[in-house]
Formats: C-alpha cells, structure tokens, sequence
C-alpha cells in the first residue's frame, strides 16, 4: 500500500489490524488507538481521500490503496508550512493532550472541502464521531471555522 | 525581569503543539526497545469468589509464549497508600495479582508474556481460572448491612476508617429552633477519568547496572519510583521513571496500579524488556473509578433564607480495595467542600470508605469537590423552592463577605485535622460575575415564560470553593547550555495540560529572554531527583514559583560571575533583558546571559503556607424535551476567581475542558453494574462519553487581580479544576428547575432521559 506517497510492502497476518501496520511496520506512531471499536476516532486515516477507522480495518483491506496519515498532511507543502487544519487547531488552542488530535485532523477533510455555509450545530455534528477529553470541543469548534476560512483565502490542503 | 512586553499575562500559543499536530509526539505506545516481549493481564471475569487455581497450560503450550505468572510467582508485596495510610487502609490493599481472593472484574489475576501481542492476547484467552464464586455486595446500604459478605475477613467489616467532623452550635438544635428543615437522599453515581489514551508501560532491565527504567510514568512519578523502588527490594536510585506524552491523566492515571509493579518485575525476571498496552475494555475497569457515593443531608435555615445547620453522613463506594488514595481522602474532600461559600452555624459529618466488589476507586479531577459542591447546591435549591424564594437570593443572602476573612470553618484541614479558615476570596463578587454574564433576571423571566406556555426551561446557579494547589514542595534547577539555550528541569508532571509553555512563559519574564530559548524538562527521574507532580492544580503554581525562583537564582548567580570576571563589586552588575551589565569607573560593560555557559542555579519552592482556596460559580440554561428526555444546554457560564492567568488561553481551555467533564458527570457518563456484579460499562458503547454535538460552549469569567510586576507569579492560582467543581451543580439544578415542582425529585445523578421523561410527565399530570 502507499501511505504518504511512499510504498510499504509486507507479508502480514490476515488478521492484523491496519492500524497496527501503520503504527507498527510503517513506523508512523502519529495514528493512535484509543478504543479499538471504531467510537473514539483517534485512528482515523484518510483512505483514497476517505476518512476510515484505521481499528476496523484490516491492513489486507488497504492491499494496493492510497492512504493518508497525519504524518503526511503537510508534505506536499512548502518546508515549515503547516496544512491549514494544522494551524487552525494550533492557533484557537484545539488541542490539549493531543492523543485523539490526528484522528480529528484526518476526519476533517471533507468538511474542509466543502464550501457550503455550515452553522455551529452543523459542525459540531459533523465532529461528533470524535471523541476528545480535554477541550470540550469549543476550541476545536473555533479551529474548524478557522481552517474553512484559510481554505477559501487559497490555503492548499495537500 | 524584561523592560519588553512580558510573557505571562498573554495568550502564548503552545511549544507542545508542533509534535502533536504534526502525529510526531512519543506516547507510551510509541516507546519500543530492542528484544521486547508484550505482556497481557489476565483479569477476574467474576466480581467475587475463592480464586483456587490458575491453569496456563494451554496458554504455555501456544508457540511464542514465554511465560505465564499468577500470585505465586510474586513477592507478598501490597500496593501502597500514598495519601493519608490510615490504620484500617493498611488492611485491604491490593496484591499486583490476586491471592486467595478475587473481588472486582477486571482484577488482574495472571499475565502472560510472549514474543507477540495478538500470541499474548490469544492466549490469555486460554488461561482457566478455578473461582468458587461467593455473593458479591455491590452498593453502599447492602455493603453496611447487618450479615453483608465481607470482602477482607482481616478487616473483618466492609467501612473503613470512618470518621466524624462538628463544629459551631450543636445541630439538632439549630433543626429543632428553625422553621424548614429539608432532609434528602443525595447520590452521586461511579463515573470516572477515562482519559484517551489507555495506559502503557514499557519497562527494560539494565543487569549490569542494577537499574530498572519504566517508560510510561505519569502524574506523579517521584512516588512511584520509590513505590516501584521499595516493592523491588531496590535503591530508589535504581529506579528510573521516564514520563513520555501523556495522552490526559485527570487524577486517574499515573497512579500506582497493579501493572506498574508488574510490569517492571518481569523485565528484571525475564531479562528482557516487557511492553504492556491497555485496551479500553481494560481501562473502563481497570484505572480508578471515581464519585460514587450516599449521603443523608440534614440542612435548616429560617424563613428569611438564613441557613443555620448541616448534618451530613455517608458512604463512599470505594471498591475492592483501597489503593493508593487510601480510605479518608475522599471522603474527607467531600466533606470539606459541602460547606461551600456560605456561613453555617454548626455542622455534623460523619463519613467512610465502604468495600464493595466494584473496581477500586480513586481520584476524578475535582475530586470531592464536584460531588460536595452538588450536595449542597442541589439541596439549596431544594430548599430555596421550600421557602419559596428566588434560589440566587437565597444564595446571596449567605455568601460570606469579604469583610467577613478571615472565616473560621472549623471545617477539619485534609493533611491535620486542624480547623481552617478561609482567608482570600470575594466570594459575592464572583457569584454576581456569574449571574452578570448569564443576563441572570432576563434567562429567569424568559424561562418562566416559555414553562407557561408548557414548555421545559430552566436556570440553575451555583457558588463554590476549590481547595488546591498543595505543597509542600516543587523544586527546578536550570542551566545555562553551549549554545546559549536556557534547560529548566522542574519536578512536576505533564498530563496534556501545557505546563510547558506555562512555565517557559515565566523563566522567560524572569531571564528576560525570548521563549524559543527555554526548554523545560521535566520527563525524567534520572534527571529530575525530587518533585511530586501534576495533581490538585498545582502544576502551574508550584511548578511556576519553582521556576520563577530557580530564573532569579540564576540572575544572582550571573551578576556574582560576571562581578568577578571583571573585579567589580556584586552591586555594581545589574541584570535585565537577558544581558549582565557591570558599571566601574564610568566605564559599563555588558554580557549576554545567554553567553555564560555552564552556570546554573537551583531553587525549591516550598511555602509554609502550602495550598489555597479558590472561589468560583456557575449560571446554565437548560431545555428539556419532555417527549425524548433529552436535555439541551443553551447556556453555561464559569466565573473564577484566577487571581492572574499567566496564560488566559490555555487556562480557559482547562476550565471549558473541566466544564465539559462536569456536565457529562451530570447527564451521561455512568459506570453501570448489573445485579450480579458484571461490569456494564466496558466500551465507548456503553460508556456515554459526550461528543462535540452534546457540550455547548462554556462562556468563562474570569477575575484577576493588579499584581506586583515584579514577581511573574504573585496572586496566581490554580486553575486545573474550576471549569469542573460547580458546573454539574449548575446543570442538574437548571433541569430539576425546567421541571418545576417535580424537579425537587432530583437527588440522584446521572440525570437521564428516563428520568426527565418520567418527571415531565408527573409535571404534566
């Protein structure tokens, strides 16, 4: 499969989840598990541009896909420059302990995307597959705002 | 002290961020070492029983398996009370793994090791327990009971260590001369910490140095190292505790459990490095629960609204052992902060821990506070709809004064006993605060208008106190490195909560250099000796005042070096904006501080005054759905009394995350048991954790005052708890109003659909 553009080839159980392949074979520790049956949302991974539950999926599903990590939200972008979620949530103070803070930025993409109005009841519902215990999500609330309007002043997302 | 804006006072954003955001963070899953095994704890499936046997024969036979231990592989040790070991705790601690006895599900019973998770995982599920099951007690009032099972024949009674504390006029009398008396039930259910990320431990054995290194501390991690320590038979200097990111803690992790003795153990007796990660299930009923408690609430008041007396007694669900929060802490907390704000006449409270074969409690973020401030907020309200008075009157008619301090409580001091009183604080100023942000008169009219027209709508009020911040120390060294960056190790803890960024604010005031130059560092017990950690707000306060005194060190000690550089008196150098300057006959030199290598300075903060009281309250807003149940928040406010924020940003977040936890206490959030003692709870499913479609936003006052400029710290105080401690309060007393009459009802939490289902309908009827 490639994940963040590059390649990671390995002969693995049937039964090995995709996160632990991400974290584990892949080395990229950035994806966390938090429950392991797919409510928390911190394993949230894009998959060929989709969010997916990195714990409900096996990593034979992900043979031959594109995925998406929070390690590669800003690689394609100029050195030092973060990806326009990253630094709306570091702006309006979003995170605290950080665990389930890639799971939110890897969930977000589509709400990103899309440039219809959204008013707070429609994007906290739109966060509510996630779980986070230290903000009580009004911050995270601010930073999504934030990010839709860095978008469309033509902050690149990839 | 720098001429140039200062650092603390402003909304700096978090050097913790970059490593978050970017997922290049180290959480103790993260941590690997060279050979390491993976470990599984095999734990009680039934909550009561004679544990006779532990077949691993079938796990032993599973290729890759190394090796499977029960009780008696071990040393006889218990894990330790780390606050308060009253005599009667001593006799119902925990082994690391059950003996004899088990009395919870989830009590770790085995482990086993091998060379592959999913193989260690596999075949724990082949491991046999041989338990002759016994009638398990699972309530307070059953665990009381005259004939309830005992859990620890060695105690020989379920209540540990009750106590009793009065003070003032005997309240018998007081009841006996009023004109309302209101008596109620009050309950508190179990919930807990439930931080996102599941322990983990990762432990490595260094045979020819003697040292045992544990990956994954938290909280408090001096106090484990000698924990650790004096279970392994070990020189505290042999044991090396190392903090990675931590993914939240609110009091529950970082505690000594089970796993942190064993853990370690099998590194040293296999000889090879040993990872143990914590699945949810496990951590729903393994870490602490917390909150759940009974109380019998005797309170009387004239019908001018004075209050006179409170009577309090009851019972803390405390679980199948008592760990390291012993047996009185928690109640004791509870007890405390029943008094609140407000004047009383006289007190009775009489408490205890009660065994019940639940998980083993502990502490949750404003432990005691929260379900204290709810006894008493809740049934203020209950007696304010007695007398028939506005519930904010009520409340403004006894707020002590400030002209009133110092108060004498009487109220029993947690580490001696001694009476205490309250010296700071205005306490109907920030109650007003509250009410002022909220628009208390028009939310009140306006409610009152839509429950005319049939609708639910409620306002609920709260004052409080928060006793936090305990010493009796912190201590920081800081150094000065080659390449002219400030290191500032400091002995508290990070749960998540940007004490990095907090304290760099403040060596970087008192230094008078930018921030990108501080590095805190406060991971290690190799580097660190001595500290006690992240708990009871104090990570800011003593953390900050250890920092800020070791920058001033290290001033002195700069202006002293430089004096004898050049050979001039110590008077004549002056230090500020990061530079040493040295005036002597009309000629002035000048040095970066930056430049001065290798000098370093040390400080402890240990005021003899240990600890503060902060005062705070709530307004929320609720709209019930009588058809569903469900509830709506549209309002919730927290006024606090701060003192300073030395950084407002990451502050509110501490108080609108603490709020968030308070109302999921009220409203979803349970740790169900069915009859028979199984564990209900043991998923996100069942587990009611909110979501970002439930919280509202928490709009927060905060009141600070005009501080000395000079000291970065002066006036501060904690802020960790406040969002928590009255905002249930404020919730279940604007539900039980949008209720009406049938609102006095609510005496129990968590405050369901079910219930503001069956409540509306008794109001419709």
């Amino acid at each position: 499969m490639t994940i963040n553009g590059e390649t990671h080839q390995g002969e693995v159980e049937p039964r090995l989840l995709l996160a632990d392949f991400i974290r584990d074979r892949a080395g990229l520790t950035g994806t966390h598990l938090g429950c392991e049956h797919g409510v928390c949302g911190a394993c949230t991974v894009e998959l060929n541009g989709e969010p997916v539950r990195s714990c409900l999926m096996l990593a034979i599903q992900a043979d031959g896909e594109e995925l998406r990590t929070v390690e590669g939200l800003a690689k394609n972008l100029p050195e030092g420059q973060l990806h326009p979620l990253q630094q709306a949530f570091h702006e309006e103070h979003a995170l605290q302990c950080g665990f389930c803070t890639p799971g939110f930025l890897m969930s977000l993409g589509p709400l990103l995307e899309s440039d219809e109005d959204l008013s707070d009841d429609e994007i906290r519902e739109a966060l509510a597959g996630n779980l986070c215990r230290c903000t009580g999500y009004q911050n995270i609330v601010k930073a999504v705002k934030r990010a839709r309007e860095l978008v469309a002043d033509g902050a690149p997302t990839a | 002290m720098s001429t140039a804006e200062t650092y603390v006072g402003r909304s700096e954003l978090r050097t913790e961020d970059l490593r978050f955001i970017s997922g290049t963070g180290e959480y103790g899953a993260d941590v690997n070492r060279d050979g390491q095994l993976y470990a599984r704890v095999v734990r009680s499936d039934v909550p009561f029983g004679r544990l006779t046997g532990v077949d691993a024969d079938a796990a032993l036979a599973r290729p890759g398996v190394v090796r499977v231990i029960s009780s008696a592989d071990l040393p006889d040790v218990r894990i330790p009370v780390r606050l308060f070991p009253e005599a009667e705790a001593q006799e119902v601690l925990q082994p690391p793994l059950a003996s004899g006895t088990v009395r919870y599900v989830g009590e770790p019973v085995a482990v086993v090791v091998a060379e592959d998770p999913y193989v260690a995982e596999d075949a724990a599920e082949e491991i046999l327990f041989e338990i002759e099951p016994l009638d398990p007690v699972l309530d307070t009032a059953d665990a009381v009971a005259d004939g309830a099972p005992v859990l620890h024949p060695d105690l020989g009674k379920n209540i540990v260590d009750q106590e009793e504390a009065r003070f003032g006029e005997d309240v018998d009398q007081l009841a006996s001369g009023a004109d309302v008396v209101i008596r109620k039930r009050i309950s508190v259910q179990r919930h807990g910490a439930v931080p996102m990320e599941p322990r983990v431990l990762v432990a490595e054995y260094d045979e020819d140095a003697g040292v045992i290194s544990l990956w994954g501390a938290a909280k408090v991690k001096h106090f484990n190292r000698r924990c650790l320590a004096g279970l392994l038979g070990k020189e505290v200097e042999d044991v090396r505790l190392i903090e990675c990111d931590v993914g939240g803690g609110f009091g529950a992790r970082g505690e000594f459990y089970p796993e942190d003795f064993l853990i370690p153990w099998l590194a040293i007796e296999l000889g090879r490095p040993v990872k143990w990660v914590e699945d949810r299930r496990e951590n729903l009923i393994a870490l602490n629960h917390s909150r759940e408690q009974d109380w019998d609430i005797e309170v009387s008041a004239s019908s001018d609204g004075t209050l006179l007396g409170y009577s309090v007694s009851g019972w803390f669900n405390q679980g199948g052992y008592c760990r390291t929060h012993g047996s009185v802490l928690l109640p004791r907390l509870v007890v405390n902060h029943f008094h609140g704000p407000y004047r009383w006449q006289g007190f009775v409270a009489q408490s205890g821990s009660v065994l019940t074969n639940k998980t083993p409690a502990g502490t949750y973020r404003g432990p005691g506070q929260y379900e204290g401030t709810f006894l008493r907020e809740r049934t203020l309200d209950i007696l304010a709809a007695e007398l028939d008075m506005d519930p904010v009157e009520l409340r403004r008619k006894n707020l002590i004064s400030p002209d009133e301090l110092p108060y004498l409580t009487g109220l029993p001091a947690i580490e001696d006993r001694s009476p205490f009183s309250y010296v700071e604080g205005d306490y109907p100023a920030t109650f007003e605060a509250a009410l002022e942000r909220g628009d208390y008169e028009s939310v009140r009219a306006e409610a009152a208008r839509h429950r005319e027209a049939g609708e639910h709508v409620g306002v609920g009020v709260a004052a409080f106190i928060e006793m936090g911040s305990p010493g009796p120390f912190e201590q920081s060294r800081i150094a000065i490195e080659r390449d002219g960056s400030f290191t500032v190790h400091v002995g508290i803890a990070s749960v998540g909560q940007g004490v990095q960024t907090v304290l760099a604010q403040v060596v970087a005031d008192v230094l008078g250099v930018p921030i990108e130059k501080i590095t805190i560092s406060h991971h290690d017990t190799a580097v660190i000796p001595e500290g006690l950690g992240a708990f009871s707000s104090r990570a800011t306060m003593f953390g900050g005042n250890a920092v800020a005194g070791a920058s001033r060190e290290l001033l002195a000690a700069a202006r002293e070096a430089v004096a004898e550089r050049l050979g001039v008196a110590a008077d004549a150098v002056e230090t500020s904006d990061g530079r040493v300057s040295a005036k002597s006959d009309g000629d002035s030199q000048e040095i970066a501080l930056s430049d001065l290598h290798g000098l370093e300075a040390e400080y402890r903060y240990a005021p003899e005054a240990g600890g503060h009281i902060v005062v705070g309250a709530n307004l929320a807003v609720a709209e019930l759905d009588a058809r569903t149940g469900e509830a709506k928040l549209t309002k919730m406010v927290v006024s606090y009394e701060i003192g300073k924020a030395i950084n407002p940003m990451t502050l509110e977040g501490q108080i609108a995350g603490g709020a968030a936890q308070g109302i999921a206490g009220v409203m979803f959030e349970e740790f169900s048991y069915s009859e028979d003692g199984q564990p209900l709870s043991t998923s996100f499913m069942d587990y009611a954790m909110p979501t970002a479609a439930e919280i509202p936003d928490v709009d927060i006052v905060l009141l600070e005052f005009d501080q000395d400029d000079d000291d970065p710290m002066a006036g501060a105080r904690g802020g960790g708890e406040g969002g928590i401690v009255g905002t249930g309060s404020a919730v279940a007393n604007a539900i039980a109003d949008a209720l009406g009459a049938a609102g006095r009802e609510i005496t129990e939490l968590p405050i369901t659909p079910e219930r503001i289902q069956a409540l509306a309908m008794e109001v419709k009827q």
